[in-house]
């Protein structure tokens, strides 16, 4: 039955838009990942879940070039393509929230929010970019706007340094960076972990918005309510292994804890 | 970094100004102007490397090879001028190699992974063997060149003095005053008028003091001018460009820098290289002011440590991420009013010694201190 379901999943799939295979990933004697394959389509959440240690977060950060696979396949829109470094993967479009959101305690929310990417004043075409000066002002601008979207209304200013700020604050921070960059991908790796009712409540209806606004979405969370509130497939990983791949509409959440646990040992299918 | 322009100065200031204070009071020979010029020459190049030094602390390194690079600069600039070549060019060859030598430390730092204390902790031995085999056999070359000598001993006519420190205060509410109309037209977040005019004050008090001071013995002299102006553009380029946000970044989280994209090893062969520039200009500061290179002057002596000292004291922390190259200059004026006063009070060498080591200790532990609080708000 549950093989059934998978399947169900693989034939009314989207047509993917980031699609990966054969991932292979190493940490000393640890196989963090085991020819892993995964895809997202625009327009759709795609929830990635498993137990802690199943290989989530090192899949997403190679999918944002923080790691390097050891092996693994690429596409995006049926394209090959290789991501090798972040530079690789934010050109072309994918943005993530780590895990441990990434953020710079001693700068403030602005500058964290435009962090690699810094807009600098027009003119000055005489010094290479790195060294011509920063467009403050713009860059207050953008951080505002992006804050706004997410409606942190806690937070007073995008000057006070993230150091200083709350954990839900940081998310949201972390959140509005992934957010407010051009992308068609983005990653979320637990961004409720530190958050309460009501900003879990806002950050589903960002990834809601982010699906209508044609994104692919990719959400982990332990959350299954959540989950199923928002997630039009469901991943699920084990051990650094595929177990399978449903469709939300399709299964419940008990058939998802037991591939969680149990894993699904007949005719498992990952969507193609 | 942008709290208020002025906030991270205060402490250092604090210091400064209660140990003038107190030696104004017990020592009336401190606060003259005469003492004042000698104060601002003996700081200069512990200044210059401080500053330099600090750029590399901002990323959580260290270089304690910093004195010994400069001993190696000036004496190369020395030997070369003894055979010959013009002041000018002498001393650009030695800013080069003193590039050179941060390039080569830095990369050791970056791509093979040594960390920074250890590189240049043999940088500091290599370097000083180095600069005895530069130097020769008698261990010291004078410095005759009239250009290099005139760095330290030109100072500018009174009436230019004002006209630059007119100008720079000029320039400063200028720059105030247009940043807080750009803000309010793109109804930014505003400085309050207060906060303004006294940032204004501050800083015209600050120029315009230091300007009477100065000319009431011999005139601003050309080395403040030319130390005062790196150090802007060094501040200016950590704390207004994408190369210095990224300095601030990999010293706040390295990883977190990595992954928005900052290329991290290049930013720390940068900085190395800075702190190599910096150590050049401070060795061929140094000659200039002693007359001569000695081994002495710049290896075996205490110039490491006061600079390290100077960029401590100024509020730059050891753990990376949060400083300013200005404090490095008012941490140096620290270090060198503490000597100063020490000697005019004829305080013996023992207690000179123990007196800054416990400066440095407070320094330190502010730091350390105010890291933690920091940290417990996670
Ligand atoms: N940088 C790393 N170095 C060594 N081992 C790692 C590293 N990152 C992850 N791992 C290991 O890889 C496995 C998967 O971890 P992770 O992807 O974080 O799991 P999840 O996010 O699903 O909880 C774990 O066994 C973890 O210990
Ligand atoms: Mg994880």
């Amino acid at each position: 039955m549950i093989s059934e379901a998978a399947d169900k999943a693989g034939r009314s799939a989207p047509p993917a838009h980031l699609s990966v295979g054969n991932i292979n990933k190493r940490f000393g004697g640890v196989q963090a990942l085991d020819g892993v394959a995964f895809e997202v389509a625009r327009g759709e959440v795609m929830a990635l879940v498993g137990d802690n240690g199943a290989g989530k977060s090192t899949l997403m950060k190679i999918l944002a070039g923080a790691y390097v696979a050891d092996e693994g396949d690429f596409s995006l829109d049926g394209n090959r393509i290789s991501i090798n470094s972040p530079q690789d993967a934010t050109a072309l479009g994918i943005q993530i929230v780590y895990q441990d959101l990434a953020l710079c305690e001693n700068l403030d929310v602005a500058a964290n929010l435009s962090l690699g990417a810094e807009p600098v004043k027009p003119g000055w075409r005489f010094l290479p970019r790195f060294l011509r000066p920063i467009d403050d002002l713009l860059m207050e601008k953008k951080a505002l706007q992006a804050i706004d979207q997410l409606e942190v209304r806690t937070l007073k200013s995008v000057r006070a340094k993230v150091g200083g700020l709350s954990g839900g604050q940081r998310q949201a921070i972390a959140i509005a960076r992934a957010v407010g960059a051009d992308s068609s991908v983005v990653l979320l790796d637990e961004p409720t972990a530190a958050l309460g009712v009501v900003q879990t409540r806002q950050v589903l209806d960002v990834v809601k918005r982010l699906r209508d606004t044609d994104h692919a979405v990719v959400y982990i969370s332990h959350n299954l309510r959540d989950i199923f509130e928002v997630a039009d497939r469901i991943t699920v990983l084990r051990h650094g292994a595929n177990v399978g791949t449903w469709q939300t509409s399709q299964t419940t959440p008990d058939e998802i804890v037991v591939a969680m646990t149990a894993g699904v040992t007949t005719g498992s299918n990952h969507a193609a | 970094m942008r709290e208020t322009r002025f906030g991270s100065f205060v402490p250092v200031l604090f210091a400064l100004v209660a140990i003038w204070l107190w030696f104004g009071i017990t020592e009336p020979a401190f606060l003259s102007p005469r003492n004042f010029y000698f104060l601002f020459m003996q700081s200069a190049v512990v200044g210059t490397l401080a500053v330099g030094i600090t750029v590399v602390l901002l990323l959580g390194d260290i270089d304690l090879s910093a004195a010994a690079t400069a001993g190696v600069c000036a004496a190369l600039m020395a030997v070369l001028i003894v055979a010959g070549v013009p002041g000018i060019p002498a001393a650009l060859i030695a800013m080069a190699l003193g590039v050179v030598m941060g390039l080569c430390q830095g990369m050791l730092v970056s791509y093979v992974g040594i960390p920074s204390f250890v590189v240049t902790l043999a940088g500091l031995l290599g370097f000083q063997g180095l600069m005895l085999k530069i130097l020769g056999i008698q261990g010291a070359v004078n410095m005759r060149d009239p250009i290099i000598r005139g760095i330290t001993t030109v100072s500018l006519p009174p009436l230019l003095g004002w006209l630059i420190g007119s100008a720079c205060v000029l320039i400063f509410i200028t720059v105030i005053l247009t940043i807080q109309r750009r803000r309010k037209a793109q109804q930014l977040e505003l400085e309050s008028t207060g906060a303004l005019f006294g940032q204004i004050l501050f800083f015209a008090v600050l120029v315009l003091g230091t300007v009477a001071m100065l000319n009431s013995y011999r005139g601003v002299p050309l080395l403040v001018i030319l130390l005062l102006s790196l150090t802007a553009l060094l501040g200016w380029i950590t704390t207004s460009t994408p190369f210095g946000r990224a300095l601030f970044a990999v010293g706040g989280n390295a990883e977190s820098a990595r992954r928005v994209g900052i290329n991290v090893k290049r930013i720390r062969v940068a900085a190395f290289a800075i702190v190599g520039l910096m150590a050049a200009i401070g060795g061929i500061v140094g000659a200039s002011r002693y007359a001569s290179v000695s081994f002495n002057a710049f290896a075996g002596g205490p110039l490491l440590l006061e600079a390290i000292g100077a960029a401590v004291i100024g509020g730059t922390s050891l753990f990376g991420g949060r400083g300013s190259v200005w404090n490095a200059i008012l941490g140096a004026l620290v270090i060198g009013s503490l000597g100063n006063g020490l000697d005019l009070s004829g305080a013996s060498a023992a207690d000179k010694l123990m007196f800054s080591g416990a400066i440095l200790l407070l320094a330190v532990a502010i730091d350390a201190v105010s890291r933690n609080g920091a940290n417990q708000s996670t």
